[in-house]
């Protein structure tokens, strides 16, 4: 057990009843962190997969419903699957044991900017998790604003025994906004990041949707880190390139970054990253892998794959090359190029995008 | 000396700046208009306001035609500054008097020399700006979104009001980057002429052309932080451009508008005696020898924390250097004490305007001449005098010879 109990000096903010409420009045309230200050622990054994850039692409007629979308059990159900697809392990349990501990605070970060990732793929994730003896309460779910979480379908929740979840600005004001107080620099970025990953996690998941970017060519898993920073604004000059890499080569995003799932149920492969109805379609799908990149990669080419067949340009005809993904494997985050990505495909094959 | 000067240095930051100290002190200002709305800083649609400058684009899409950037933003996304969004194909400023910083400033601290001595300048803020200097002394405001700082609103004509109230003959648009709340300062400079009262901007000049002449229809006074006179410079240290800020000068100088230039001199980065050489230059032959210089000081602040503060001697080296190149008027900034804050007469010699930190005594200039000799010093020094500007037209194009 760690020092960063959830009995520690976590205040209240908001009673669960009144979280949506108060969050929205401003958050002026704030909520305190555990600020345990701890190091992220190491990393649990890595997997033995042979190759770290295996991504998983999981893929169901469940996961393509309308309206409210599939459950979170169905999901959950799926994701085990895809779990032990990227670890070769057997039950489902010993792969998240890979990722995580039960003593972890991990801090899920979703994108609700525009198109969101979809609150039952994220709790999913959460309940996952739960298998290890994670308990949900350690479990942050999260984005900038809490307005953007709530309007995107999240509930929002600063306490109990359920799963948490908020925004970076509803965190208590200590003259940063609920940002750190230190500037992390990582190459050509420099940036505050939100205290919910630098005080109050041990682990993170990038629960990203795959959508379209009108600079970036897509927003993925790295992007979703733009988030977590509190000056994305200064980072879309060319292409977003290399500011998306250098962005989660950041050393608490990159050292505490142990999973990537991609919302891949409904991706929009053109116009994001706003919301667009139509060009969205019904793929289906999760992507999992451990290397952020080779899963930006495979989303990458899933988008690209649906733009040919609807007679959309490339990204890189648009004058939107996706560069961000080279500039990430110079940094060492992972692999960019395809021909040494494992992708393993459950379901109808990753690339018929019809 | 040198330790006397650095704490002084950080005293004048600490109330330059835009922390809790400030914050306060706006509070206490804003109570000045009756009336006033005080937000948490974690709404910024109370401040929603439709922006000036944008062209529509396919896909919801617009291009911000406000500064050089012309940074192309999709729906839901923000331009570069972080203030300005796109909402549903049409682009709103977010900080339409959502101030962040509101004080009541010695005018001298702007740095503005010659223009209304010894008078005040009610200053306020939004956050936001259009570069990231890495060496910005206020980037916990500039490098900031507007739902991560604090805020009052203070709607343009109460602004004004606290300036009335205040005896304020000026309101400065300042700390961060005015360019970035851009309609805020404009309709409060034009209610405020209307009312007495006159308007600067202490600007970073990265502003396109027909923004910036629009805005100096309503302006009295501008002083342009010139970062350095080279594109690394502004390219590595600012993510930014030099030609438009040049481009923005020549316009102020076309424009008639009284002017200032501030240079922060960063050991090793902008500090040569050539490069000033050939800034001075410059400014001698696109503004004019009377153009007033600041050389300031330079304390490790935001990303660089690796470099000393400016050494004296090169402050020193800088003003001779610029005065060698034909500017009459060359100041030594963030420095109390030092000559180099004192108006000297061009012919005499004499002091004019003597300053010791923020006491200035203007008793030597007669009716803007210096009182030994009678040279007239070029500046702003009543208020019906800025009051009185107007700008010059620009010059229609030359039509094309006939054949």
């Amino acid at each position: 057990m760690t020092g960063c109990g959830g009995n520690m000096t976590r205040r209240t903010f908001l009673a669960r009843a009144a979280a949506a409420s108060a969050v929205a009045a401003g958050a002026a309230s704030g909520l305190q962190l555990a600020s345990c200050g701890e190091s992220p622990p190491p990393a649990p054994a890595p997997a033995p997969a042979p190759n770290r850039s295996r991504v998983v692409v999981i893929r169901h007629d469940a996961l393509a419903t309308e309206g409210r979308g599939p459950t979170p059990e169905r999901v959950r159900e799926l994701l085990d699957e895809a779990a032990r697809a990227l670890t070769g392990d057997a039950k489902a349990a010993d792969a998240w044991a890979r990722w995580f501990k039960p003593q972890d605070r991990l801090a899920v970060k979703v994108n609700c900017l525009g198109l969101p990732t979809k609150p039952a793929v994220t709790l999913a994730l959460a309940e996952a998790v739960g298998a290890i003896g994670l308990p949900p309460e350690r479990v942050t779910v999260w984005d900038r604003l809490s307005r953007e979480l709530r309007v995107a379908g999240y509930t929002l929740r600063g306490t109990g025994d359920d799963v948490r979840c908020f925004g970076t600005d509803a965190l208590e004001r200590r003259g940063n906004g609920g940002y750190s107080a230190d500037v992390y620099t990582s190459g050509a970025t420099g940036s505050l990041i939100s205290r919910i990953v630098t005080d109050d996690s041990t682990a993170l998941a990038s629960a990203a949707i795959l959508k379209d970017h009108n600079l970036a060519g897509i927003t993925g898993v790295m992007k979703n880190f733009f988030g977590a920073i509190h000056n994305p604004n200064k980072y879309h000059d060319n292409g977003c390139d290399p500011f998306i890499a250098d962005a989660c080569a950041q050393k608490p995003i990159r050292d505490r970054l142990r999973l990537a799932l991609c919302d891949a149920t409904w991706p929009q492969y053109n116009g994001g990253p706003a919301t667009r109805r139509q060009w969205q379609w019904p793929y289906g799908g999760l992507i999992l892998a451990t290397d952020p990149v080779a899963a930006d990669r495979v989303g990458c080419e899933i988008l690209q794959r649906k733009r040919g067949a609807v007679g959309m340009k490339p990204f890189a005809d648009e004058k939107r090359p996706v560069r961000h993904l080279a500039s990430a494997e110079a940094r060492g985050l992972g692999t960019a190029n395809l021909e040494r990505i494992e992708v393993v495909s459950i379901g109808r094959p990753w690339l018929d995008v019809g | 000396m040198n330790a006397k000067h650095a704490t002084t240095r950080r005293e004048f930051l600490r109330a330059a700046g835009a922390g809790a100290c400030a914050l306060c002190a706006a509070r206490a200002l804003a109570e000045d208009a009756a009336g006033d709305r005080v937000t948490d800083g974690a709404r910024p649609q109370a401040a929603v306001h439709d922006a000036m400058w944008f062209e529509r684009l396919p896909d919801k899409a617009v291009r911000c035609t406000l500064c050089p950037r012309e940074c192309v933003v999709a729906e839901v996304e923000r331009g570069y500054c972080g203030v300005r969004e796109n909402q549903g194909g049409d682009y709103k400023t977010l900080v339409y008097g959502n101030l962040c910083s509101i004080n009541l400033d010695p005018i001298e601290k702007k740095p503005l020399y010659h223009y209304l001595p010894t008078t005040t300048a009610l200053s306020v803020a939004t956050a936001g700006c259009n570069m990231e200097c890495k060496f910005c002394q206020n980037w916990r405001i500039s490098q900031y979104r507007p739902e991560q700082v604090e805020s009052l609103l203070i709607p343009p004509e109460n602004l004004v009001r606290i300036a009335r109230t205040r005896r304020s003959p000026t309101m400065a648009f300042t700390y961060s980057e005015p360019v970035v709340f851009y309609e805020y300062a404009h309709d409060a400079a034009a209610i405020g002429r209307k009312q007495g009262v006159g308007s600067v901007i202490i600007s970073n000049g990265y502003i396109r052309e027909p923004a910036l002449r629009e805005l100096c229809k309503h302006l009295t006074g501008v002083k342009v932080d010139l970062k350095a006179f080279t594109e690394k410079f502004y390219v590595e240290q600012c993510a930014a451009h030099l030609k438009p800020v040049l481009d923005a000068l020549e316009v102020l100088a076309d424009i008639g508008i009284h002017t200032e230039i501030v240079v922060l001199l960063i050991p090793t980065l902008n500090d040569s005696a050539a490069e000033t050489e050939k800034m001075a230059k410059w400014l001698v032959s696109h503004m004019g020898p009377d153009v007033p210089v600041h050389f300031s000081r330079f304390h490790p602040t935001y990303r660089v924390k690796n470099l000393p503060p400016t050494p004296i001697a090169t402050l020193d080296r800088a003003r001779k250097v610029a005065m060698d190149a034909g500017l009459r008027y060359v100041y030594v900034g963030n420095v109390p004490f030092h000559e180099g804050s004192n108006t000297y007469c061009p012919k005499c010699g004499k002091v004019v305007i003597k300053r010791v930190g923020y006491k200035t005594d203007v008793s030597q200039l007669r009716d803007g001449a210096c009182a030994s000799c009678g040279t007239k010093i070029p500046g702003v020094w009543t208020q019906e005098q800025a009051l009185a500007f107007k700008p010059k037209e620009k010059a229609p194009p030359k039509p094309a010879a006939q054949s």
